[in-house]
């Protein structure tokens, strides 16, 4: 076997069964067993790094509150005081929740789908940072994100007129500040007006509906969470009109 | 010619006896279809190193790393339920680990088997220029380097070298895994090895300069 040979067979015999004249030639060429011998050392000292890393702590944070958030993680008894993230059994039949919410979202993406693509406004909600719910629902208790962003962003004119409006909302208050924008986009666009007042009906009755049920269930972190995720979608909401009517 | 760890004898976690932590593997994997929140801690800490090094390898980004490490816990306690059995849990978390090692690598177009396999080059004849009797290789390698050098190789050689030797999968597992032959997980191996060896001899040129 010459040395060419021997690279040709090499990727073929490094970890197989021992070959009677590759041996006899490594035996007699050390560039070729200098290789081989190279070889092995990175191939065994590879090995030891399987294990050689470290993660950090988030990690199993971030693992656990996903676990706990699917119900896989059981608190054995919901312990008083201590506040559940994810209590499961109520959970179930709290799903009702998510039926304005999915409804809040359908409408603002067909809304908006007329501009932009709906998958854009889909991961929107996503912004959400679970660690700050407690207290980001406490402020939207106080001040209204919504509105605010009527004020920072003023409605520049607009020159096109929408499609038919497809959705038909609950007839349902709307607010002092609601009006006033409802009145601004209505000077753009009185159809566009129509079409975003139906929707801020909707997103204004899940608000009631979160906030009605976080006053009966003060400290239930989903009811929390429900205001927070209500108060975006009306931010949302407001944010999709501004950018249409500008 | 090299003796291969089986993946269930390399598959060992913090506890030093294999046969104890196989006993609590196989206790924490019941308590954790209770929903028992340590006995998914006991589970994550006794591969948790394992899986998080097989990560860091394969993007060679502890951030990027970490997010990948925690989808392969993930996607496994999600199953632990339908778990049966004691002795295949880590095989079975690892073999998950690169499957969402490989599917992260596929998404952002990066080749999880070299191109250049294709197109077949007979270079590579013995590299004796490199072969000075001060740059042998010879005793232990130190780690950092070979981590180094590992990070510098390109995608394709990456996977398979971190595959086979790393992690001691067999050349079968591995073309089932990537989508490949074993005649070209081989070849890709020994490539691997070969410009591991360049890199490493590279880089002990450059120390015994500075010195
Ligand atoms: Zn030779």
């Amino acid at each position: 076997m010459t040395c060419s040979e021997v690279q040709r067979v090499l990727p073929e015999m490094m970890d197989g069964a021992p070959n009677n004249e590759l041996q006899a030639h490594l035996e007699k060429c050390p560039a070729c067993s200098d290789l081989v011998a190279e070889l092995e050392l990175i191939s065994i000292e590879a090995h030891q790094l399987v294990e050689s890393n470290e993660p950090s702590p988030r990690v199993w944070l971030a693992i656990a509150a996903e676990l706990r958030s699917e119900g896989l993680i059981r608190d054995p008894e919901a312990k008083p005081g201590r506040p559940v993230l994810v209590p499961t059994e109520r959970r179930r039949w709290n799903a009702w929740w998510l039926v304005p919410v999915a409804a809040a979202l359908l409408v603002a993406a067909s809304y908006v789908g007329m501009r932009k693509p709906a998958t854009q406004i889909a991961e929107k909600p996503a912004v959400v940072a679970p660690a700050n719910a407690p207290d980001l629902a406490a402020q939207s208790n106080q001040q209204k994100p919504a509105p605010q962003v009527a004020e920072t962003k003023r409605p520049v004119p607009i020159d096109r007129s929408l499609d038919e409006p497809s959705v038909s909302a609950p007839v349902q208050v709307v607010s002092t500040e609601d009006r006033q924008f409802l009145d601004d986009v209505g000077q753009r666009s009185p159809r566009m007006k129509a079409e975003f007042e139906s929707q801020l009906r909707a997103v204004n009755s899940y608000i009631r509906d979160a906030e009605a049920y976080l006053k009966q269930n003060p400290g239930d972190e989903d009811a929390r969470q429900h205001v927070m995720a209500a108060y975006e979608q009306k931010a949302m909401l407001y944010q999709m009109a501004l950018n249409h009517i500008q | 010619m090299k003796p291969h760890l089986t993946n269930q004898a390399a598959g060992k976690g913090d506890l030093t006896d294999p046969k104890l932590a196989k006993t609590a593997e196989a206790e924490a994997i019941e308590r954790a279809k209770q929903g028992d929140e340590a006995a998914f801690e006991v589970l994550y800490n006794l591969h948790k190193r394992r899986v998080y090094s097989l990560c860091l390898r394969m993007v060679s980004n502890p951030a990027q790393a970490e997010d990948l490490a925690q989808e392969a816990f993930l996607q496994l306690f999600r199953k632990v339920g339908t778990f049966r059995g004691e002795s295949a849990f880590s095989t079975w978390l690892h073999r998950m680990t690169v499957n969402v090692v490989l599917m992260n690598l596929r998404k952002k177009g990066l080749p999880v088997v070299s191109l250049e396999e294709t197109i077949e080059t007979d270079e590579e004849s013995p590299k004796k220029e490199l072969g000075g009797p001060d740059l042998k290789l010879a005793g232990s390698l130190d780690r950092l380097q070979l981590q180094r050098a590992i990070e510098k190789l390109p995608p394709g050689y990456k996977t398979i070298f971190v595959l086979h030797d790393v992690e001691g999968f067999e050349h079968n597992e591995i073309a089932t895994m990537v989508g490949c032959s074993i005649g070209n997980s081989k070849s890709q191996l020994h490539k691997a090895r070969l410009k591991l060896r360049d890199y490493l001899k590279f880089m002990r040129a450059e120390k015994a300069e500075k010195q």
